[in-house]
């Protein structure tokens, strides 16, 4: 497991070189900061919501949702699928693809300086015959009653309609553990043609043993001028 | 070097340390011991011994651990260092019986506690 630590850095390393490079990304960059950790006989229902706003912008009134079915397949890997819709102006909101996610967890939490995790994503589109496959790094660090969670992800989009091309995405949460139901937190996107950054708020309710309610609420606002103003970004996740 | 790959590689250093174990077990859907004391300020490991059929979460969110065990089986959280206080953990599948709580004790009263446990 020792080896795990130095092969993750070096690997890490690389996707944030990549990272601080130029990026051509076509995909949404704001979407879930992904935790390393995974429960065995863990099941869920996923929601998730995204909303971009800025008057003249290309983006500007685009809309993404996501509905997902999760389920652990081993003690330390889940799987979970998606349909995804988008609204992307001048189009109408339509069911844009489905999605095929693993996610892996490296390391016991807490064993190393910092826990680790990895992400596999499948996405197609519907009716264009593109695909997109997104790898990449889940990395958690304890800081007293804060967690730092970041995700240095690598994309590569193909298809009819699309250029072949790798992409980079990095997310960033800092998060205070302040009480189950309300924790506050400030999040970071770098991606495709998008760097923002803002607050975000998120819990967990308990409901009966292990049937609890997580949600997510957060404001991304453009740090740069090529960046849409501001979007909007909403999870709930039922786990049961 | 951008500020991204400093940051990593400070935290992918491993550490290297032996961290203490202790023992934990869950029968009959109670811990055992339901009160654990350790010491503050060290990295501790805890094994979780589940000798029912059925499976336990041991949950705490003021230790930021869960944990599912499965059915007559183990599993080893990695906790801490902590605080010196009072830390509240249950098993999710039965959180009316399954409660603990686990005791960081300062240096000295750690050293205290283990010499009276050893008389």
């Amino acid at each position: 497991m020792r080896l795990f630590p130095s092969l993750l850095y070096i690997v890490s390393g690389a996707l944030t070189l990549l990272v601080s490079g130029h990026s051509l990304a076509d995909g949404r960059v704001v979407d879930k900061v992904y935790h390393p950790y995974v429960q065995a006989l863990e099941r869920s229902i996923e929601y998730r919501y995204f909303y971009q706003r800025q008057a003249d912008h290309p983006d500007n009134n685009t809309m993404g949702q996501k509905l997902g079915y999760g389920f652990s397949v081993a003690e330390r890997a889940a799987l979970e699928i998606y349909l995804i819709a988008d609204r992307v102006s001048p189009e109408d909101y339509k069911l844009s693809g489905y999605e095929l996610e693993l996610r892996w967890m490296l390391t016991e939490q807490g064993q190393y300086s910092a826990d680790w995790g990895m992400l596999f994503e499948l996405e197609r589109q519907n009716n264009q015959d593109n695909y997109e496959f997104t790898t990449g790094l889940l990395m958690e660090k304890e800081f007293g009653p804060t967690s730092l969670t970041l995700n240095a992800l690598a994309v590569y989009e193909w298809g009819k309609t699309l250029n072949s091309e790798w992409e980079a995405e990095f997310r960033a949460q800092y998060r205070y553990r302040w009480r189950p139901a309300i924790q506050p937190a400030i999040e970071l996107y770098v991606g495709e043609n998008y760097k923002g950054a803002g607050p975000s708020l998120m819990g967990v309710h308990k409901f009966d043993k292990q049937k609890q309610l997580k949600w997510e609420l957060a404001v991304i606002m453009a740090i740069d001028n090529d960046t849409v103003d501001r979007t909007l970004r909403f999870a709930l996740e039922y786990e049961f | 070097m951008p500020w991204q790959h400093i940051t990593l590689m400070s935290l992918a250093l491993p550490v290297l340390a032996e961290p203490m174990l202790f023992e934990l077990q869950i029968k009959d859907h109670l811990f055992h011991p339901s009160v654990l004391y350790v010491p503050a300020g060290e990295k501790i490991k805890l094994l979780v011994l589940n000798q029912d059929p059925s499976p336990e979460e041991f949950e705490s969110f003021s230790l930021n651990r869960e944990k599912v065990i499965l059915g007559n089986s183990k599993a080893t959280l990695f906790i801490g260092p902590l605080q010196p206080g009072r830390y509240q953990f249950f098993g999710e599948y039965n959180p009316d019986s399954a409660q603990g709580v686990l005791i960081a004790l300062p240096e000295a009263q750690w050293q205290q506690h283990r010499a009276d446990n050893a008389n």
